[in-house]
């Protein structure tokens, strides 16, 4: 396995790349959208709970089956694991990010009021800096499924490591077969670490020092 | 209530494994609230009866092609439907009759010490993306039925192992002292206080895992072992939108499906005095 590793280490460093860079801008796009929905829909119980459904329901939908679904609209390649994966990072952050702002003590935000700010100066000083480590918990398990999600994705072409499990599955009976699986398996779960632990480091620098643990 | 339910207010299930997240995450959003309202129970089902109906629908009426014809006849919808419900159902009795004896057991006193260490090693294991698990088992023991239920057990037995040991870890000591007091056996003590109390957690951990289960049957095409994602991989293959669409809808439908069967199944096990 090791030569399979060496033969190949410039392509399997660039689709570990193709990877992660896709799992991150996902995941970037999908915290954007969530909090922004959440921020939206917050303030209404009726419209917070919904979310909370949809966000249940949707992630129940296999990732295979909307990828099926996103092919006749994006075509066979990234667009459609970008959607697939944005998608899936999307549910548990927007569930997250509602619980998170509606768990703000709003006498907080009434004398951030008092102090004179206004509604979009209390969202972002106030409301999103005490929700944060809330929403962040979203992130982490949005980034986890993204990997694996990603993974399956390159059935339809889509870039990263997945290519190397499904050369596996293509080949088997050849001699590189399981090497190539296992490159691909493991380097997922690497990189899955890597990003958790990231993303650790990156709620350790971000969280408001007042509510730090 | 539990370490399973911590809300989204804690570090969520993601931290530990990895794999599961998804699963456990719906699990999550769901079994905070404490009784699912019964909007939600009847309207899942007839949302779904919605879809599969304007399917259906669709499905009678539609000019397809020959390839498409034999893809889509009914007879075969029907078979694909029973091989992905047969590998959900098998591959969930297999996990129930493996993690929740284990889960006992790892509670009982002599024994308790091992609990965090075999969760970690299924977290371990979980940490895998799911297709990568498929497509080595198929390499090390080759295509078929058995090779994907043991990959979806794998894949599904962390759910319920883990919700049992906490279930039953958070029943509270008093009431075990109670029944100890009152002359129960260890094995009354268990089926008649324990058990009872942490049947809710269980059962949060069993519809994570059939929901789990359902949707990662549909890769066990990929091996050979039939089920409704073979629509898919042969729309893409043929490049056939109809096929295609078709197995991604009945996918989703019975995912929903499962996943309604599995509430329900929450709300009728629940015990009485825990209302």
């Amino acid at each position: 396995m090791w030569d399979y590793i060496t033969e190949r280490h410039s392509q399997l460093l660039y689709q570990s790349y193709q990877h992660l860079s896709l799992v991150i801008q996902c995941v970037l796009l999908a915290t954007v959208i969530a909090v922004g929905l959440a921020v939206v829909v917050h303030r209404n119980p009726r419209i917070a709970a919904l979310a909370g459904g949809v966000s249940a329901i949707g992630l129940t939908i296999p990732s295979f089956a909307l990828l099926g679904l996103l092919i006749p609209l994006a075509g066979i390649g990234t667009a459609t694991s970008v959607v697939a994966v944005t998608f899936y990072a999307v549910l548990p952050i927007l569930r997250n990010a509602v619980v998170g702002l509606a768990g703000v003590d709003a006498t907080l935000i009434e004398s951030a009021r008092g102090m004179g700010m206004g509604a979009i100066r209390t969202l972002l000083r106030i409301e999103i800096p005490l929700a944060w480590p809330v929403i962040l918990a979203g992130v982490r398990v949005s980034a986890q499924m993204s990997m694996g999600i990603a993974a399956i994705a390159a059935y339809v072409l889509g870039p990263g490591l997945g290519s190397f499990i499904f050369t596996g599955l293509t080949q088997i009976g050849g001699a590189n077969a399981l090497n190539s699986a296992l490159v691909g398996t493991l380097g997922v779960v690497l990189l899955a670490l890597v990003l958790d632990a990231l993303l650790l480091l990156v709620g350790r620098l971000t969280t408001s020092r007042g509510i730090r643990v | 209530m539990t370490a399973l339910d911590p809300g989204p207010d804690t570090q969520p299930a993601g931290g530990k494994n990895l794999a599961d997240a998804k699963g456990a995450a719906a699990a999550l959003a769901t079994s905070r609230r404490r009784r699912p309202s019964w909007g939600v129970l009847l309207g899942q089902p007839l949302f779904v009866a919605v879809v599969i109906g304007a399917w259906a629908v669709w499905r009678s009426n539609a000019e397809l092609d020959a390839i498409e014809q034999r893809q889509l006849e009914w007879g075969l919808l029907g078979r694909l439907t029973v091989q992905h419900l047969q590998l959900t159902v098998v591959a969930t009795v297999i996990v129930l009759a493996i993690a929740v004896p284990l889960g006992i057991a790892l509670t009982r006193p002599g024994v308790k010490r091992a609990a965090p260490v075999v969760v970690a090693v299924a977290n371990a294991g979980q940490a895998a993306p799911v297709i990568g698990l498929v497509v080595l088992l198929a390499i090390w023991l080759g295509f078929g039925f058995w090779t994907a239920i043991l990959a979806l057990c794998l894949y599904a037995i962390l759910p319920v192992l883990r919700n049992t040991i906490v279930g039953l870890q958070s029943v509270d000591p008093t009431l075990v002292e109670a029944g100890r007091g009152m002359g129960m056996s260890n094995r009354a003590v268990l089926g008649r206080i324990e058990l009872p109390l942490a049947v809710p957690v269980i059962m949060a951990g069993i519809r994570t895992a059939l929901v789990l289960v359902v949707g990662t049957a549909t890769l066990a095409t990929f091996i050979d072992a039939g089920g409704l994602g073979s629509l898919i991989t042969t729309g893409i293959r043929l490049l056939r939108y109809p096929v295609l669409i078709s197995g991604a809808i009945l996918v989703a439908a019975l995912a929903l499906l499962i996943d309604w069967a599995g509430r329900v199944l929450e709300e009728v096990t629940r015990p009485r005095g825990l209302e």
